[in-house]
């Protein structure tokens, strides 16, 4: 983990309100692992007195992308850097998802903007030689990642929850569809996705590694500060230290409902 | 120093610069047993400011002797573990506990937490409570012995002399204000416990305020927090008069701002022509 200044390449608006930055850091890059995140600091001076977690959206040899929404001040001000500007990054954060070396069919669950981590683990698996089905769902058309900007060789199911594009409904209502194809399931959305994916697991994921990704208010991204503990089934857990990825079978959803 | 709560146990930050160059390091608050903490949500952003409801979520003193002392013993650099009791009997087993053990430099005691039901800041609001904690910490440790004060109060200057004159060694102050945030969206707090503790540049003034108040009420050496994140902020309070300062919520911000706050009252001393940092302390009390 370091603290560095990354210089940015380019900066864009890749669908409504959603930001794909691309940063130089050879630091960052050579360490980071697929569900990792960096804590970037937004704006200058003592307005944003916490930086903002993201996590590493995809890799490119010095190069790191980060993939965001723009939610409020910190992100607002994000949006507006242009190439050339440096960002001040501390990571690489966090455990990072794990992929069994001996599982090939990997599953991935991406509700909306939580494609972020997985286009970096798919890239990974893919060239590990894995099979990689991603279901890809958004709220309506406008809101689904870009196709071309996916790994070509992952085969791509797509859900929208108004019909506009692919199959009708929340990508958890396809999930019987794949589950029996799957060996181990990736998952990143939000909280409301992971309470229906541990409905299920009785029937479904019994016995399937599923790992999630949780996002909580972080202050320091290091684990000094206790700000993002969660309760889970082992105990309390630090989102930014023992986290962010989890266990489905850990995941309470205590607490976490705020977050919808 | 750094201030409790926002270095963790010191060993989460001494990988990413020296942190032997600080003056002190002040651990995370801890209690006699390991504490869970507050419900989530527990921080929020406000304006240069943030709000947090950790709750003293902590490993407990038992723990914190035999996993974190060991790695201190070994450092130069002092470390203050701060305390916090619900009771005067917690305070006085906590500060036992704590005595003669290798790595641990001196006790802060915490009688200002805004976020734990039983105890905390009633001890902090109330001149003969604290001066009640004070003394039995003194009694039960042969370590130095700081007294960390609540802004939640109206006779700030009161509860520091009755500290003083119950045996405390030094004065620190001030520990976070109590604040909310409402979520209008969802029209309830925003915080999991309702409230929470502000602290940041948002609290500085007050703070500044009543490191003034307080260095001209004792004799005691004070030590200054609240909101300092530059050196210039820094120099403030050793101008109001305290002796030590502690840089807080800037850690998270800026992991190296304990370090760039001393480096930059060293150029500040330089430029002025000062050798000894004691010339500074309450220049601005005349």
């Amino acid at each position: 983990m370091k603290q560095v200044s990354a210089s940015i390449i380019s900066n864009s608006e890749v669908m409504p309100g959603v930001y794909l930055i691309w940063l130089e850091s050879p630091q960052v890059a050579s360490e980071a692992k697929p569900g990792q995140f960096v804590m970037v600091r937004c704006g200058e001076g003592s307005e944003h007195l916490l930086r903002r977690p993201f996590s590493i959206h995809r890799l490119d040899n010095n190069k790191l992308a980060l993939l965001f929404t723009v939610v409020g001040k910190g992100t607002h001000w994000l949006a507006q850097c242009r190439a050339g500007n440096n960002m001040d990054l501390l990571g690489p954060l966090g455990n990072g998802y794990s992929i069994q070396p001996d599982w090939h069919n990997l599953l991935f669950l991406a509700g909306g903007i939580g494609i972020a981590p997985l286009c970096f683990l798919a890239e990974k698996a893919l060239n590990q030689g894995c099979s990689v089905r991603l279901l890809l769902g958004a709220s309506t058309a406008t809101q689904l990642y870009p196709r071309h900007l996916l790994p070509a060789e992952a085969e791509l199911i797509i859900t929208t929850e108004d019909g506009t594009a692919g199959r009708e409904g929340l990508i958890t209502d396809f999930l019987p569809d794949f589950v029996g194809w799957a060996d181990q399931i990736f998952a990143c959305g939000p909280t409301l996705m992971y309470h229906t994916m541990a409905a299920q697991s009785q029937q479904l994921l019994k016995v399937k590694s599923v790992q999630i990704s949780l996002e909580v208010r972080m202050g320091c991204g290091l684990g000094v500060c206790y700000g993002c503990t969660v309760k889970t089934k082992n105990g309390l857990k630090q989102v930014c230290k023992d986290g962010p990825i989890f266990d489905l079978d850990d995941f309470t959803g205590e607490e976490l409902a705020y977050n919808y | 120093m750094t201030a409790s709560g926002t270095f963790g146990y010191g060993t989460e930050y001494s990988h990413m610069f020296d942190i032997q160059r600080l003056g002190a390091i002040v651990c995370k608050g801890t209690t006699l047993e390991p504490r869970d903490g507050n419900p989530q949500p527990r921080l929020a952003e406000t304006a240069c400011g943030l709000l947090n409801s950790i709750g003293l979520q902590n490993i407990g003193v038992n723990a914190l002797i035999k996993e974190k002392a060991p790695i201190w013993a070994s450092w130069h650099v002092p470390v203050i573990v701060n305390i916090a009791g619900e009771t005067i009997d917690d305070y006085a087993q906590l500060a036992g506990k704590l005595d003669g053990v290798a790595g641990i430099s001196a006790i802060e005691v915490n009688i200002g937490c805004p976020n734990i039901k039983a105890g905390g800041a009633e001890f902090g609001a109330d001149p003969k409570s604290a001066a009640e904690v004070t003394a039995a910490v003194k009694t039960a440790t042969s370590l130095p012995v700081l007294v960390k004060l609540t802004p939640n109060t109206s006779h700030i200057a009161k509860i520091a002399i009755a500290v003083a004159e119950a045996g405390a060694d030094a004065i620190s102050l001030i520990n976070t204000m109590k604040g909310m945030v409402i979520d209008i969206t969802r029209r309830r707090p925003l915080l999991g416990n309702i409230t929470g503790g502000l602290s940041g540049p948002a609290i500085k003034p007050v703070a500044l305020y009543m490191v003034y108040e307080v260095a001209g009420a004792v004799g005691l050496p004070v030590i200054g927090c609240g909101g300092i994140v530059t050196a210039s902020d820094a120099i403030e309070f050793i101008m109001a008069g305290a002796s030590a300062i502690q840089v807080g919520t800037a850690s998270f911000t800026n992991p190296r701002s304990p370090l760039d706050v001393l480096q930059g009252i060293e150029q500040f001393m330089q430029q002025e022509g000062i050798d000894n940092l004691t010339d500074l302390i309450g220049a601005a009390r005349h």
